[in-house]
């Protein structure tokens, strides 16, 4: 399959601090989670596939065209979805004006088919109800639909998500799920997220990040078979464990390297990404 | 073309107009000041219309602000194209702002009109250039206020800070009030250099420090 975007050695540093560090990912259609900690370089490298900061080195296409083109970006961002980490609105527009608004700069000019572009992409996030309502009287949750209707203006063939769960309560939750889900069939979709379980639930593809380098790379049963034979379940804390827990039911849950004879018990993606983040290096208690 | 007709009202509305009032009233009441002295003469009057031209200047540097700036990251429709409709939407308002100004000076005390006029345009092309400057240099959304704050204290060191030789600040009858004015129109010129520069978005990035591991 064709990759829709197809990354080569990116970097990129904030003053001495390498954010990305030689990040080459080939992307195709259907959704991509992107996972990692804090500071791992998830928005970084988020952004710089977004074309809203460049990188300082390395190469990419999308959908065919190199931004490292003014005439390339110009072509990317034409077929492109941006949802930022903290989409930013003006409060005073209705859900419609402002989608009509991005719908604008996307170049839509044509007035009639752009009001019913912006209808179809606010009735596709289950905002049609509310479209004339301003947006400071929306909820948490309406608002980053109002966010990722603007990025699915147009049909873009590549859609960038950055942390759109978060913040959102389980209800909402499930209701994102479902939208992504529906938005990456036929489009490629990045979905950075710290939610194992809309990678668990989404992606077909998932990617590990830390400390600007990719460390995972792989489907969601391969994550998880990284912990396997990992797992172990014991009546006290194992102290050998990188990571231990007590459950519900009383007993502890570890998950590193077991002693002999460990209860082993099967692993979760979680336990697969923890020890991901483990084997690169990585403080698993803070991850 | 039609683009630019379709962002009009929108853009029209997003624009900081609690900011440029505030300033435009702040600066109207100084200037009117020489109207309400009865000592007022030319040089009080000068003053008088630099000090508005700053709170007006102050008013400007939110008008680049966008709250959505990072939702519309990654729009074809690019940054210098939307912050020049932004200005040239500003523009008759900070003309008419400008002559209502100098209107209120009255007749007999009015500084030259052209002169007064570049001093005004530079202090506002600064404050546009250090405002498109903080969106080009920082991830800020809305740096406005952090501009306005740069803005007034550059005015006040430079009242205080720069050197004769080069002064900028001189009365309309000292003899350099002409090379003054030649060295206005350099800031001016500068401005608008740093204004050019700073609006188009880069295709990369330029690298001053050596990096080191995340």
């Amino acid at each position: 399959m064709t990759p829709t975007v197809s990354a080569e050695g990116l970097s990129l540093h904030y003053g001495g601090t390498r954010a990305l560090d030689d990040v080459s990912l080939r992307l195709t259609r259907g959704v991509t989670g992107l996972l990692g900690p804090n500071g791992a370089g998830k928005t970084t490298l988020l952004r710089v596939l977004a074309t809203a900061v460049p990188a300082d080195r390395g190469a990419f296409t999308v959908l065919g065209n190199d931004p490292g083109t003014a005439r390339g970006r110009q072509e990317v961002r034409r077929r492109l979805g941006y949802l930022p980490q903290t989409p930013g609105f003006h409060p005073d527009f209705t859900a419609f004006e402002f989608v009509d608004y991005v719908a604008i700069l996307k170049e839509l000019t044509d007035r009639g088919a752009r009001h019913r572009e912006v209808r179809r992409v606010l009735d596709e996030v289950d905002l049609g109800d509310v479209r004339g309502k301003r947006i400071k009287k929306l909820s948490g949750g309406m608002r980053q639909r109002v966010a990722l209707a603007a990025s699915l203006v147009g049909d873009p063939g590549f859609l960038v998500l950055d942390e759109p769960t978060v913040g959102l309560d389980p209800e909402q939750r499930m209701r994102f799920r479902e939208l992504i889900a529906r938005a990456g069939e036929g489009r490629t979709v990045l979905l950075s997220t710290h939610q194992t379980e809309d990678v668990a639930m989404l992606c077909h593809r998932v990617v590990v990040m830390a400390g600007g380098r990719i460390r995972f790379d792989g489907t969601p049963a391969e994550l998880t078979a990284v912990a396997a034979g990992r797992v172990w379940n014991s009546a006290e804390r194992d102290p050998g464990a990188k990571a231990g827990w007590r459950t519900g039911t009383g007993s502890f849950r570890n998950v590193g390297n077991p002693p002999a004879g460990a209860d082993l018990t099967d692993p979760t993606l979680e336990d697969g990404y923890l020890l991901t983040l483990d084997d690169a290096g990585v403080e698993v208690a803070a991850a | 073309m039609r683009l630019t007709g379709a962002l009009l009202v929108p853009v029209l509305r997003t624009l900081p107009w609690r900011a440029l009032g505030a300033a435009g009233a702040v600066g109207l009441l100084i200037v009117s000041m020489a109207r309400l002295t009865d000592e007022a003469d030319e040089m009080l009057a000068l003053n008088l219309l630099r000090a508005a031209a700053l709170a007006f200047a102050l008013g400007l540097a939110f008008v680049l602000d966008d709250p959505a700036r990072h939702t519309t990251a990654a729009v074809p429709t690019r940054r210098p194209a939307r912050h020049a409709l932004r200005v040239a939407l500003v523009a008759p308002v900070t003309a008419a702002w400008w002559t209502a100004a100098l209107l209120l000076v009255p007749d007999g005390i009015r500084p030259p009109v052209g002169d007064v006029t570049l001093e005004a345009g530079a202090a506002f092309t600064l404050a546009l250039a250090a405002a498109s400057a903080a969106i080009r240099l920082t991830q800020a959304a809305e740096p406005g206020q952090a501009v306005a704050g740069a803005v007034l204290t550059t005015a006040v060191l430079g009242l205080l800070l720069w050197p004769g030789r080069w002064e900028l600040f001189v009365g309309t009858q000292d003899p350099k009030w002409a090379a003054a004015h030649d060295r206005w129109g350099m800031v001016l010129v500068g401005a608008v250099v740093v204004w050019g520069v700073c609006g188009p978005e880069p295709l990369r990035r330029r690298v001053f420090l050596k990096p080191t591991r995340a």
